[in-house]
């Protein structure tokens, strides 16, 4: 008895697959920029639901309100997506404020990533305001979404062209 | 409110570090102290047009002065967290404060709060 079992398009699939090889370091790194960019929009949206309340120096162990002053140094301090560090199709990168660099704030120098986190961790003299947790939550699934349509989206190009 | 945040709240009270929610009006005068808060909601199960699982997450904060006892107050706070919300609860940082001289301890959990009032009312 005999059996015979014939594929056709095999050598469009193994085509597509060389292709992929080649072009997938690039997918990854555009795919994660648009993710990085999902969540740094969530971390500006953060940055804008902290509270303030004018300067007043901490007394008697009373914790504080973060100033206007240093919520405008938040503000001003664009949230960074760091550089890509490529390993093959890995591609690894950070948001966040780490590079944000210094600003002045009452006539001293203050590195900005000390001011982010007393805001966003608290500190003995300031009440806390997780706003960086906060904006990692809500827009890790949205950063993910964003990272498997545009993978998709480019794969779906590559093959069309 | 998550009856499992409100029995980490009564539990943490139990331990020898004086703790209050949402921080202090004036610290208490001892070598440490702590502040426990349920922060946001960190995500949600809908179904039948309504929530019926809410996630929260919140935080454990430590500030103590340079101590030798120092380990035996995070063990107490980490037995705490484990004791009441098994191991859905991180270690997420240690800082270091100069002025005044305290070191900062942040642990990070999450709990469940089911809305459903047939299944249980909180939980």
């Amino acid at each position: 008895m005999g059996f015979e079992l014939k594929i056709d398009g095999m050598a469009e699939i193994s085509e597509q697959l060389s292709k992929l090889e080649t072009e997938a370091p690039a997918i990854a790194a555009k795919a994660l920029y648009e993710g990085a960019g999902v969540m740094a929009d969530s971390m500006q949206k953060g940055v804008a639901t902290i509270r303030t309340a004018p300067f007043q120096y901490a007394r008697d162990g009373q914790t504080r309100m973060p100033s206007p002053e240093e919520k405008a140094i938040v503000e001003q301090a664009a949230v960074g997506i760091a550089k890509f560090d490529k390993n093959g199709t890995e591609v690894n990168t950070s948001v966040g404020f780490r590079n944000a660099g210094y600003a002045m704030l009452a006539g001293k120098r203050v590195p900005i990533p000390k001011v982010v986190n007393a805001i966003n961790s608290g500190t003995s003299f300031m009440k806390k305001q997780p706003f960086v947790r906060k904006a990692v939550n809500s827009g890790k699934a949205k950063a993910v979404q964003a990272i498997t349509n545009t993978i998709l989206a480019e794969v779906d190009a590559m093959n069309k062209k | 409110m998550p009856s499992e945040y409100e029995a980490l709240v009564a539990a943490l009270k139990l331990t020898e570090i004086p703790f209050a929610e949402y921080g202090w009006k004036k610290p208490p005068d001892t070598n440490a102290y702590g502040v426990v808060s349920l922060d946001f909601e960190a995500g949600t199960l809908n179904g039948d047009g309504a929530k019926q699982d809410r996630a929260y997450e919140g935080s454990v904060d430590l500030f103590y002065q340079k101590l030798a006892n120092r380990t035996d107050l995070m063990e107490a706070v980490e037995e705490t967290l484990t004791e009441i919300l098994g191991n859905s609860w991180e270690l997420n940082s240690i800082q270091h404060e100069t002025n005044p001289d305290l070191f900062h301890v942040e642990w990070v959990f999450q709990c469940v709060h089911n809305d459903t009032p047939d299944a249980g009312g909180g939980s």
